[in-house]
C-alpha cells in the first residue's frame, strides 16, 4: 500500500529575490513499510523534500500524500497534530529539547499524545536502552555528546510508534559503533512495528543497510533503486 | 511537564529572570507602600477633622443648620442628652449652645461661630484641651474666659490674659456685646476652622444669650449643638441611625455628612490604590514584555522543532504565558511580604514627614503618618500583578506561535 505520494512537488525559496528551486518536479510514491534512503549531493533538496513530506514546509508546486491525508489541505495546526500522531522527526542537527533530561525528552510526544504515565516510562527506558543509554536517562542534552543527543533523538521520534520516520542524516555526527547501533534499532523497529522509513544520507554505511535508495539531484529523482 | 519545561525555561536566563523579578517586586512593594502612605494621609486628615472639629456625630435642629440663628434651639436638651448617652456605643456627648457673631480686639474684628461648651464634657469629645498651645483651658476660673486659636490672635493682636469683645444677637434680638478674657490659645491646624471659631463656657454664652422673656432653668439648659464622639468609627452609621430613629425632628450627622470633604478623601482611598496599582502594572508591562520576547526570540529554533514534533500552538502559547506568569508568581511573595513589612513597620511607628512636608500641618495633617492598608488591597495587587503577568506574555506567545517550524529551524 502506497504510505507516501509526491507528484510534481516543486519547493522554490526566495521567489522574489534570487530564487532557489530546492524541489523541481518530485514525483516519488512509497509503500507501508519501506526502509528508504534519500541520498544527493549537499543542496540537492534532500531536507526540503522530508519537510514537505512531513508538513514543515508547503510546496509551491504538486501534490503531497502523506498515509492518505492531503497535506496541502491542512491547516498549520492540523498539521502539527498530525505530525504528534503519526511522523517521528529527527533532524540534521540535534533538536532535542534543552531543558528536559534524556528520559523526559523521550517521553515527551508521548505526553502531548497523553499516554499513561506508565507506558510512557516504560517505554522511554526500553528504548533509551536500546540506544545504549541505561546510564544517561537524567541527564540534561548539554551533558551529553553529540551521538549521544542523536541517539536520545532517534528513541524520542520511535516512543510513540509513528507510522512513518523521518530522519535527516541522522548518523551525521555519530562514530561507527553509534551508527551500526542506530541502523539496528532502525531496522528492528521497521520489522518488527512496520514503521515506515525514509531518511536522508550522506553516509555510505547507512546506505548499504537501506533496502531502497532514492538519488535526488538538483531537485529531481535521478535515479531510484530497490535492493532485494 | 509543560509547567516543569516553563518552570526550568525561566532559570535558563538566571539574571535576567531574577532582573525582571526584582522589579515585579518593588513595584508590588512600591504600590503597596504608596496606598498605604496615602490611605494614612488620609486617614490622618479624617481623624484630625473628626478629633479637632467634627466630633463623629453632631445632632441639631434642623432649621438651626438653616438659618443658624439662636431661636432654633434643641427642645429639651437635657432630655436629649440623656437619650444620646443611652446608647449603645456612644463614648461622649458634648452639648453646645452656638450663636454666631463678632469678636473684636482694639486691633480689629472678626466675624466668627460662638461655641459656649462644657469644659470637661467638650474635652472628652474633643481634642481642644489638648491643643491648647498658650495659657489654660476653660476650666479656670475667672469670669468670662474665651480660647481663640493662635491664627485668630494674630489677626486681633491679642495673647493670654488679653480683653476682647464678643458682639451677637441674643434670643430677643437685642444685640448684646460682653467682655471675654483670653484664656487660652488652641490650635487645630486647620486654618479656616481655626481663624471662625471661639471657645467659651456654655453657661457663660447662655447667660448673655437669654432675653428678659426667657425663665432661668430654660436658659441653662439652651444648646443647639450635640456633638457625640463612638467607640468605633465604623459604627458610625449604624449608632447615627439609630439615634435618627429615637429623636423625631432632629437631624443627626455623621461627620460625612457635615463635612463632605471627609467623605470625598474617605472614598478616594480605594482609587488611590487602584491609581498607583494601575500605574506599576503599566511599567511592569514592559518590562515583562521585552523579557518574554527576549526569551521567545533566543528560542525560536527549539520552538520551530517544538511544533515539528507535535506540540500544538495553544500549548506553546500557553507555555510562554506560564513562564510570565511563573516570573510574576515568584515575585509576589516577596514584593507582598516586603510590603507587609513596610506596611506594619511605619503601621506602628510611623514616619515623620515634617523634614520633606512643612506645610502639612497646615493641611489639617499630623506630621506623622502611620500607614494604614485595607488588607483587600493585598489581594487587589496580587490579582493585578497576575493580571499583567498575562497580559505581558499575550505579545511575545503570539510572536512565538507565528513563526512557521521550518524557518525557525532554520535559523541558527
Ligand atoms: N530557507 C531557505 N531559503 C533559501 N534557500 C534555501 C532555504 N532552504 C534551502 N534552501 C536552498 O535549497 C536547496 C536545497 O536545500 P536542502 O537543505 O534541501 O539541501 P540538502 O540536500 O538537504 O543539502 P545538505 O546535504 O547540505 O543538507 C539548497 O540550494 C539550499 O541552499
Ligand atoms: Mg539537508
Amino acid at each position: 500500500m502506497k504510505v507516501i505520494t509526491t507528484k510534481g512537488v516543486v519547493k522554490i525559496y526566495n521567489p522574489d529575490k534570487i530564487p532557489v528551486k530546492a524541489l523541481n518536479g518530485v514525483d516519488l510514491e512509497i509503500e507501508e513499510g519501506e526502509f528508504t534512503a534519500i541520498v544527493g549531493p549537499s543542496g540537492s533538496g534532500k531536507t526540503t523534500l522530508l519537510n514537505v513530506i512531513g508538513g514543515l514546509d508547503r510546496p509551491d508546486e504538486g501534490d503531497v500524500e502523506v498515509g492518505g491525508h492531503d497535506i496541502d489541505a491542512m491547516s498549520d495546526n492540523d498539521l502539527i497534530d498530525f505530525r504528534k500522531q503519526h511522523i517521528g522527526f529527527v533532524f540534521q542537527a540535534y533538536n532535542l529539547i534543552p531543558v528536559l533530561t534524556a528520559r523526559e525528552n523521550v517521553e515527551f510526544v508521548m505526553l502531548l499524545q497523553n499516554r499513561p504515565k506508565k507506558e510512557r516510562h516504560e517505554r522511554a527506558e526500553e528504548l533509551l536502552r536500546a540506544v545504549g543509554l541505561d546510564d544517561k536517562m537524567d541527564k540534561r542534552p548539554s551533558e551529553l555528546s553529540g551521538g549521544q543527543q542523536q541517539r536520545v533523538a532517534v528513541a524520542r521520534a520511535l516512543a510513540p510508534k509513528p507510522d512513518f520516520i523521518l530522519a535527516d542524516e541522522p548518523t551525521a555526527n555519530l562514530d561507527s559503533k553509534s551508527t551500526a547501533n542506530l541502523l539496528d534499532i532502525m531496522a528492528r523497529l521497521n520489522e518488527e512495528e512496520k514503521i515506515t522509513f525514509v531518511f536522508s544520507t550522506h553516509d555510505q554505511r547507512v546506505i548499504d543497510r537501506a533496502r531502497r535508495v532514492v538519488t535526488l539531484v538538483d531537485g529531481k529523482v535521478a535515479t531510484d533503486e530497490v535492493r532485494g | 511537564m509543560i509547567q516543569t519545561m516553563a518552570w526550568r525555561n525561566i532559570w535558563r536566563s538566571t539574571t535576567r529572570s531574577l532582573v525582571v523579578i526584582g522589579a515585579i517586586a518593588v513595584g508590588i512593594w512600591a504600590a503597596l507602600s504608596l496606598t498605604g502612605f496615602a490611605t494614612g494621609m488620609v486617614k490622618s486628615y479624617v481623624n484630625n477633622a473628626v478629633q479637632n472639629i467634627v466630633s463623629h456625630i453632631q445632632v441639631h435642629q434642623p432649621d438651626f443648620l438653616d438659618e443658624n440663628e439662636v431661636k432654633y434651639n434643641i427642645p429639651d436638651a437635657g432630655g436629649v442628652e440623656q437619650a444620646i448617652r443611652a446608647e449603645p456605643g456612644v463614648k461622649a456627648v458634648s452639648v453646645r449652645s452656638v450663636v454666631k457673631g463678632m469678636i473684636s480686639s482694639s486691633q480689629g474684628a472678626r466675624g466668627v461661630s460662638i461655641k459656649g461648651v462644657e469644659p470637661e464634657e467638650e474635652a472628652r469629645v474633643n481634642a481642644l484641651d489638648e491643643n491648647i498651645v498658650e495659657g489654660d483651658y476653660l476650666s479656670g476660673e475667672g469670669r468670662n474666659p474665651i480660647l481663640v486659636s493662635d491664627e485668630l490672635a494674630k489677626k486681633l493682636n491679642v495673647k493670654v490674659r488679653s480683653k476682647v469683645v464678643l458682639n451677637f444677637q441674643d434670643r430677643g434680638g437685642s444685640i448684646t456685646a460682653a467682655a471675654f478674657r483670653v484664656a487660652g490659645v488652641f490650635d487645630t491646624g486647620n486654618k479656616p476652622f481655626d481663624l471662625s471659631h471661639v471657645y467659651v463656657r456654655r453657661s457663660d454664652l447662655n447667660n448673655l444669650l437669654s432675653s428678659a422673656a426667657d425663665s432661668a432653668l430654660a436658659v441653662g439648659l439652651l444648646a443647639h449643638e450635640i456633638a457625640i464622639m463612638v467607640d468605633d468609627i465604623r459604627k458610625v452609621d449604624t449608632i447615627a441611625s439609630s439615634l435618627s430613629a429615637g429623636l423625631p425632628g432632629l437631624e443627626v450627622q455623621t461627620y460625612r455628612q457635615i463635612s463632605p470633604d471627609l467623605e470625598l478623601y474617605e472614598g478616594q482611598i480605594k482609587n488611590i490604590s487602584l491609581i498607583y496599582l494601575t500605574v506599576i502594572m503599566l511599567a511592569l508591562v514592559f518590562g515583562i514584555i521585552n523579557t518574554m520576547l527576549m526569551a521567545v526570540l533566543e528560542r525560536i529554533k527549539e520552538l520551530g522543532m517544538l511544533m515539528a514534533i507535535g506540540m500544538n500552538k495553544l500549548r506553546v502559547f500557553l507555555m510562554i504565558v506560564l513562564e510570565s506568569v511563573l516570573l510574576g508568581l515568584v515575585a509576589m511573595p516577596v514584593g507582598l511580604l516586603l510590603g507587609y513589612i513596610t506596611i506594619d513597620y511605619v503601621g506602628k511607628n510611623g514616619i515623620d514627614m515634617s523634614m520633606y512636608a512643612k506645610g502639612l500641618e497646615s493641611f489639617g495633617m499630623s506630621s506623622v503618618i502611620y500607614f494604614e492598608l485595607a488588607p483587600i488591597v493585598y489581594l487587589q495587587v496580587a490579582v493585578g500583578v497576575f493580571l499583567t503577568a498575562v497580559l505581558a506574555s499575550i505579545y511575545p506567545a503570539l510572536k512565538a506561535i507565528r513563526l512557521k517550524p521550518v524557518e525557525a529551524l532554520r535559523t541558527i
